[in-house]
């Protein structure tokens, strides 16, 4: 009787992970809110990025908050589309348009993140160019 | 079977606004509110980190306009934007899991005490410069 009816799921798996990452997203938020804490000096130069960058767990901390995030966010966004009943050519739209957007500027902050150099020394100076 | 009422979709905006609301509906108003503010500004975040890419003196100068007291207090904003959103979302989450039905009006009341403590908190770390020269 409750079967939904008219779509290819139920929706139930992205109801989950949205909790789930919500709750991953809050925890890792946090952190960043620690680190960064928006004083002028808490390391927005571009020689306190590179610093943090030479850890690989910084490079996967900041990949993970990206990835969950754009996932979290994109499929909120969904979310409230499908509160409003679309007709199935704005469906293709709105999906298509968080689809494109989401992936390149996932894979623009990826390259970001990974395009910083490692440039530490053994001694653990920076050898800054 | 009662009639439903066909959903018209050129006058949501409208058909939103004037239901009665509870504190509740202000919370699922707001977290919507609050998600599409953040995810523009994941966009806008990604957009605003890329010149890492182009080396130091590029990134410096386009720093060097964000450590603004006018951004700051963008981001001050940004910051009661995340905290009502992961509160909220918290709330969400106990009341689907935690069985968060039976107290989710106490949950409300003590997500904004919280909330307005940290956001204070919050204006007092990022200002804490200006604060101190005020007092000096």
């Amino acid at each position: 009787m409750y079967k939904h009816q008219n779509s290819q799921g139920s929706g139930s798996f992205s109801w989950v992970f949205q909790r789930v990452t919500g709750l991953i997203l809050v925890v890792v938020m946090i952190g960043h809110y620690i680190l960064m804490h928006y004083t002028p000096e808490s390391g927005h130069t571009y020689d306190a990025v590179l610093s943090r960058m030479q850890s690989n767990w910084y490079r996967v901390l900041d990949l993970t908050f990206l990835v969950l995030g754009m996932y979290h966010g994109l499929n909120g966004v969904w979310g409230i589309f499908r509160d409003y009943k679309l007709k199935p050519w704005q469906t293709i739209t709105v999906m298509s348009l968080l689809i494109v957007l989401g992936l390149a500027f996932t894979l623009w902050g990826v390259k970001t993140i990974l395009d910083i150099p490692y440039v530490q020394t053994t001694t653990g100076e920076l050898l800054v160019k | 079977m009662s009639e439903f009422k066909k959903f018209d979709q050129k006058n949501w905006v409208k058909t939103n606004l004037n239901y009665k609301k509870d504190p509740g509906s202000w919370a699922w108003i707001l977290h919507r509110i609050t998600g599409i503010a953040l995810i523009a500004y994941l966009f806008m975040h990604i957009f605003s980190l890329s010149p890492l890419s182009q080396g130091r003196a590029a990134f410096n100068e386009f720093m060097s306009h964000y450590t603004t007291p006018f951004f700051m207090a963008l981001e001050w904003i940004l910051f009661a934007f995340v905290l009502f959103h992961s509160l909220n979302g918290v709330r969400i989450v106990l009341v689907d899991w935690a069985d968060g039905a039976r107290y989710h009006k106490a949950l409300y009341r003590y997500s904004i005490v919280i909330g307005l403590v940290m956001f204070f908190a919050m204006g007092y770390v990022m200002f804490s410069h200006e604060i101190h020269n005020l007092f000096k």
